[in-house]
């Protein structure tokens, strides 16, 4: 019966491209959504997961960076460098602010380094310095090339001109890109010099980091230190949190399309085989052996229009930035795992459709020539 | 037609299922346009209902969401001195993440001054915050995590109380939320900060010139409140528009395999028949037509049958989950019908191919 169900598939070249299509299609609005918000996680904790710390220390009770302010008095810095297992601490600047050039805005996130930090920075130059002196900033390439910037041209931020002196990678996301300045200058745009937003701190050799992180709580008051990979866990939750209605929604509706498009598919191949069928109950085939071989069709149709789904999906992760978007799609497992189940379910359903048909099929239908 | 009407309608279930699919593909165009048209109302309430025309922010600084500001000190007597400025409204404001019952909620927080307005617009219950740490919450936000008048919501490590709930102040992504400005300035650790200011203006006074005056002040960005509602917008739109075009792309080409499959089979179907056509002198592009109107028919019935999901969906989705606001123009429908016509149009080219190679003979070999 599978073999049948194989040839069923197959003889019909252009329905088996139509369907498998549909059904891939259908499966990639799943997918291709699922990637962009898995995308948009990975983007936005690329900063944090890059930054070289392996405990971030913010205001007390601020878990976040993205949509979040921390503030913290400077002199918390010296607190937690007297924590046992702490090698070292850096304090950052932030907040979310245009990089103005001409006429083009850009929202970025500013980050404030101060003089010769030691993490923080932007962690892959394509070219110009690494660091930001006094006047300078660090932009991402991929926006600065957009807005036509150039090594050397002036940028302007909260209202300061800044000449740009480096280009990072991987510093972009589909919402915001980072924009590296000095301390000093943030500082005085700010016009406050006794806070700082973040603490970035590195633990000595052999320490744990989520053992100096739970020091660092217990010893320093105000604050909330969080390991590196907590953090970044936070930053994902926040998005995950925000999508999971839109994309719950989102995939019903996805997954009703795919289911319309393979009941159409098995219907229809069903009724174009309805003497084949006859014939082969006329030869004794009983009503479930017909079943199977319907169900088999289907559920082959369905992995081939997942691995479709999927193989387009891949494509379009490497074809949208090529198209210079800031999007980033990426496939998670959980997303394969859900779609995968999604597809059965799709193929299981579209195969009960012709039960009726092959039920009600009259062996003797096939020697009257109908 | 009548034999294009007559192909279509032997097999019911086949033409229920196409136009239920193209309906499905359509509804998802539609219910992606309304849900960014609804998000595009949403993100800019706070301008829309804010009192005043002019909003002064940090140099630099054009959007209310998304970038920080923070205004030099003593900005707002400057700004009181114009003449033709009414009332000067300041206002803290700055995104926070709420942790409710588990989940990550982002809200912006506006911390004003009650006497003076920049708070919620239409209170449902309760009244404005008039002590230390009592807030204006959301209602939708607060019905969504079984909150109410008194309860208790931590904000950056602070406990506030819930005194009164607004509508109108929801979005997807985020909700509005109101404290006493004071409350706003200790929880951001920034004593007399200011964000922006909303400024009120008299009869007939020249905007353009108070813009002006207020832009020759150091450190500041004037602008109409319609401006940077605009500005706003385009922000979003930057940051949402690609993943959207993408699944209306594919739900558009979903559409196009439907209507496709239906017309390849029923052309397929009948290909003897149209072969016995062809013998007897008709001409392909009768044939044409008898294809395209079958593809046009499952179209146009199916994008019909999308428009109606597509309302009947978004109220679904806007009860079930109200933070979602799905907004039709009158001009959706048609472009719906237009996207209906395109599919079927794509959705002819194979079947009139094979149309195209019928050997008028081939009947007669059988």
């Amino acid at each position: 019966m599978i073999r049948l169900a194989f040839r069923n598939l197959f003889q019909n070249k252009a329905r088996l491209v139509i369907s498998v299509g549909g059904v891939a299609l259908a499966l990639l609005l799943i997918l291709s959504l699922d990637a962009v918000f898995t995308g948009v996680e990975r983007q936005i904790t690329a900063y944090i997961e890059y930054s070289g710390a392996d405990i971030w220390v913010s205001q007390v009770d601020v878990f976040n960076m993205h949509m979040a302010s921390s503030s913290l008095p400077d002199t918390v810095a010296r607190k937690v460098k007297y924590v046992p297992g702490v090698a070292s601490v850096s304090p950052i600047l932030y907040l979310t602010n245009n990089v103005v050039a001409g006429d083009e805005r850009n929202l970025a996130y500013i980050i404030g380094l101060p003089e010769n930090a030691e993490f923080g920075g932007p962690w892959s130059i394509s070219s110009g310095r690494s660091l930001p002196a006094e006047g300078e900033a660090i932009l991402n390439r991929n926006i600065a090339e957009k807005s036509g910037i150039a090594l050397g041209d002036e940028v302007e931020i909260l209202g300061k001109e800044f000449k740009v002196t480096g280009f990072s990678e991987g510093t972009a996301s589909l919402v915001n890109s980072v924009a590296f300045i000095s301390m000093d200058d943030f500082e005085e745009m700010r016009g406050s010099y006794d806070t700082v937003s973040f603490l970035l701190v590195k633990v000595s050799d052999g320490e744990s980091p989520e053992v100096v992180a739970d020091h660092i709580q217990s010893q320093v008051r105000d604050v909330t230190a969080q390991t590196r990979n907590n953090f970044a866990a936070q930053e994902r939750r926040v998005v995950k949190d925000m999508s999971t209605d839109l994309i719950t929604i989102m995939n019903l509706i996805g997954f009703l399309i795919g289911l319309a498009v393979m009941a159409l598919t098995v219907y229809t191949s069903t009724l174009s085989r309805r003497q084949e069928y006859g014939m082969l109950k006329a030869l004794g085939a009983r009503n479930t052996d017909l079943y199977l071989t319907v169900l088999a069709q289907a559920i082959l149709s369905v992995i081939l229009g997942f691995l479709f789904g999927l193989a387009l999906t891949l494509l379009l992760t490497v074809v949208v930035p090529i198209f210079g978007s800031n999007l980033v799609l990426e496939v998670s497992r959980a997303s394969l795992l859900k779609v995968g189940s999604v597809s059965l379910v799709i193929a299981a359903v579209s195969a009960m459709l012709p039960i009726r048909q092959i039920a009600g099929l009259d062996p003797a239908m096939v020697f009257r020539g109908r | 037609m009548s034999l294009a009407r007559r192909n279509l309608f032997q097999d019911k279930t086949r033409l229920g299922l196409s136009i239920g699919g193209v309906a499905l593909a359509i509804m998802l165009i539609l219910v992606l346009k309304g849900f960014l048209a609804g998000m595009n109302r949403q993100i800019t309430s706070y301008l829309d209902h804010s009192p005043g025309s002019i909003i002064v922010a940090q140099e630099d600084v054009v959007n209310l969401l998304g970038a920080t500001s923070l205004l030099p000190e003593g900005i707002d007597q400057k700004a009181e001195t114009i003449r033709g400025v009414d009332e000067v409204i300041p206002i803290l404001s700055q995104f926070v993440i709420l942790d409710l019952h588990g989940k990550k909620q982002p809200a912006y927080m506006v911390g004003y001054e009650p006497e003076q307005g920049g708070g919620p617009w239409r209170l449902i219950a309760g009244r404005e915050p008039r002590s230390k740490k009592e807030m204006v919450f959301d209602r939708v936000l607060a019905e969504r995590h079984g909150l109410n008048l008194g309860d208790q919501v931590e904000v950056m490590g602070r406990d506030f109380t819930i005194v009164g709930l607004s509508s109108g102040t929801t979005s997807w992504m985020t909700s509005f939320f109101f404290v006493r400005k004071q409350d706003a300035e200790d929880l951001l650790l920034a004593p007399g900060a200011t964000s922006f200011l909303l400024l009120t203006t008299s009869d007939g006074a020249d905007l353009d010139k108070i813009l002006r005056r207020l832009n020759d002040f150091s450190g500041v960005n004037a602008l109409t409140k319609k401006e940077m509602a605009s500005n706003d917008l385009k922000l979003f739109a930057k940051v949402f528009s690609a993943p959207l075009k993408l699944m209306v792309g594919i739900a558009f080409l979903v559409g196009t395999m439907i209507v496709g499959l239906i017309i390849y089979t029923a052309t397929i179907e009948r290909q003897r028949e149209y072969g016995v056509i062809k013998a007897i002198g008709a001409k392909n592009r009768f044939l044409y037509q008898v294809v395209l109107t079958q593809a046009l028919f499952a179209s146009i019935a199916g994008s019909s049958l999308g428009i109606l999901l597509a309302n009947g969906a978004a109220q679904w989705i806007m009860s079930a989950r109200p933070q979602f606001l799905i907004v039709f123009e009158p001009v959706d429908s048609g472009q719906a019908l237009l996207a209906g016509l395109g599919m079927a149009l794509l959705a002819s080219i194979f079947p009139t191919r094979v149309m195209a190679g019928l050997a008028p003979a081939e009947v007669f070999r059988k």
